[in-house]
């Protein structure tokens, strides 16, 4: 009876798994950017190959959000450390004209003496002050090539080469170019430091506490794990307030729909009760067909986000969208959770419907 | 014998804005096991009001209502349900049927609320008397009047209920369906001995039970075996 119920009314259907799939998208695919952007912009940090990064005191493991830069004198004094390789100090940048990106400022040989330098897909590396490197996958998002000038922080740069993403940003100028830029006169936003061997990281992250008090000294294996939604402020604020949209949506649709085909269904309810069913009989029928249109309408939304993730990549394929199973099952079980919450107040007016006025009902 | 069904002074009140209308003033009544009863009245006579209370579908106002010794006037609503389940057969005017479900799905619904499962026999049995068997892969959408009010009949009996409560069965009806209808009551009735109290207007339907009652105003005021 749920299956034929669901059935017997395309176009109410239809709107309930639409509702219900735009839920789970919402949910999916905002926690899917989200934490997309978070972990590729780990991953990123992580490519640089540093083993141990040093920042000033209290700054945001988000280094587009830190100021305060640091001396770079410090980088001598980090270079004297037992077991330390190299430095590379670099500052950083946040730019917002024509979309969000980090722009590392970096010591060419200093940053490739830890990062191992880059893999140059064409053109050259940094050699002149107004030379921009840009990784791959920001030449393919916005279509730039090599020779051409790119005008971002309100500077027009020379595209001198196109590079392998992953090492840290994907815009690269020369670090004496931005601290000109940015007034930021000998700074540094952070040092990645190579140590002489992987396992002597501890040791080196030690040492610098003790030679720099207060200065957030972090390991980069270590860094994955602290870049959360719960680490940027007003981010878990922001994903909370999405889903509770998302689940507003899933229970206004599921409450209108349900309370529709109760008044729709008056005179069966009405019958139904002239057979001897109880209360709960008839809030399980309910519930029962509520919990089949959001699963359904579930599985449409897991369709839908994998839909939509093609479609947001292709348009922007700087962009990172992770779909999880963790976070379908979530959203799948929000969906549910709040079409039943819907669906209660409509069962339980269902479930006290007078059979004499149901079954008079026209 | 005992009475299988047997009302007291049933009063129904229904309180409309600030006036109580009543429905039924004080009908008394008494059904043996085995009867078949026709009720007719003018409209606004209180017959459907009063199947109603026998079957537990409406509380009564004052009165009492021994349904198979079991008082209706005494019980809650989850009470008055259960007896329904197991002891009422409803027919409806208007068939009533589930429109989502198919003949055989429409009368497997009643077993499976009444609880004790489905029983292959006792549902080929009834299809066969009822002329189902071949039609019950149909929707009621896809039957006639006649055929979708011998499905409601098949869905009131299939649980072998003490009593089968009828509201106009021929009332949507044309007059072959209707004489075809209240043959299949009459029956069930010497057939199967089943009980059935049934409404009507229609004086040649109310013939084929074995005594009318007539009603005005709220009040049984005639009770006759029926002339055939």
């Amino acid at each position: 009876m749920i299956v034929q119920n669901v059935l017997h009314r395309p176009v109410r259907t239809a709107i309930t798994l639409i509702g219900v799939a735009v839920e789970v998208t919402l949910v999916i695919i905002v926690v899917g950017l989200t934490s997309g952007l978070l972990t590729e912009t780990a991953k990123r940090t992580e490519g640089v190959g540093a083993d141990v990064m040093v920042q000033p005191p209290s700054a945001s493991i988000f280094m587009a959000f830190s100021g305060a830069p640091m001396p770079i004198a410090i980088g001598a004094k980090l270079e004297e450390l037992e077991y330390v390789q190299s430095v590379a100090p670099v500052l950083v940048q946040f730019n917002s004209v024509n979309g969000l990106d980090i722009v590392y400022g970096i010591q060419p040989e200093s940053f490739r003496s830890v990062s191992g330098g880059f893999v140059v897909y064409s053109g050259t590396e940094l050699q002149d002050p107004n030379d921009i490197l840009i990784d791959d996958v920001y030449a393919r998002a916005k279509k730039v090539r090599v020779g051409q000038t790119l005008h971002i922080l309100e500077h027009d740069f020379h595209v001198a080469g196109i590079v392998e993403h992953g090492k840290g940003a994907r815009l690269f100028v020369l670090m004496s170019t931005l601290q000109e830029m940015s007034g930021a006169h000998d700074k540094a936003s952070v040092f990645f430091i190579k140590c002489d061997r992987s396992d002597h990281t501890a040791a080196v992250t030690d040492e610098i506490s003790g030679l720099l008090p207060r200065y957030e000294i972090r390991a980069l294996k270590d860094y994955i794990s602290l870049m959360t939604s719960s680490n940027l402020p007003g981010l878990g604020a922001f994903i909370n307030v999405m889903i509770s949209i998302a689940v507003a949506i899933g229970f206004l649709v599921t409450f209108l729909s349900m309370y529709t085909t109760i008044i729709e269904r008056t005179r069966e309810i009405g019958v139904l009760k002239s057979l001897g069913a109880s209360k709960s009989y008839i809030v399980q029928i309910i519930l029962s067909e509520t919990t089949l249109l959001c699963f359904t309408g579930a599985v449409g939304g897991v369709g839908l986000s994998y839909l939509m993730r093609t479609i947001v990549l292709r348009i922007f394929p700087s962009l990172t969208i992770l779909i999880t199973l963790k976070w379908i099952a979530l959203a799948g079980l929000i969906a549910v959770a709040g079409g039943l919450l819907g669906a209660t107040y409509p069962a339980w007016l269902a479930s006290r419907k007078d059979p004499v006025e149901a079954l008079s009902y026209d | 014998m005992e009475p299988i069904l047997k009302t007291e002074n049933l009063w129904k009140v229904y309180r409309t804005g600030k006036m109580d209308v009543p429905a039924l003033r004080g009908v008394s009544i008494s059904i043996l096991p085995g009867e078949f009863v026709s009720i007719m009245g003018p409209s606004g006579c209180g017959k459907s009001t009063l199947l109603h209370v026998i079957g537990g579908l409406a509380q009564a106002t004052s009165g009492r209502v021994l349904l198979d010794g079991n008082d209706l006037t005494t019980m809650n609503d989850a009470a008055r349900t259960l007896l329904r389940r197991h002891k009422v057969g409803f027919v409806f005017q208007r068939f009533n049927l589930l429109p989502t479900l198919d003949t055989y799905h429409n009368i497997v619904l009643a077993q499976h609320i009444h609880g004790n499962g489905f029983d292959p026999h006792r549902f080929e049995a009834v299809a066969n008397l009822l002329g189902l068997s071949e039609r019950l892969h149909h929707k009621p959408s896809e039957l006639s009047g006649g055929e979708q009010q011998r499905v409601a009949l098949a869905r009131a009996i299939i649980s072998e209920p003490k009593i089968v409560l009828a509201d106009e069965p021929t009332g949507n009806l044309d007059t072959k369906s209707s004489a075809t209808v209240l043959a299949l009551l009459r029956q069930l009735n010497k057939d199967l001995g089943q009980t059935i109290v049934m409404i009507t207007h229609n004086p040649d339907a109310a013939t084929y039970g074995d005594r009318v009652l007539h009603m005005r105003d709220g009040l049984v005021v005639d009770g006759s075996a029926a002339q055939s």
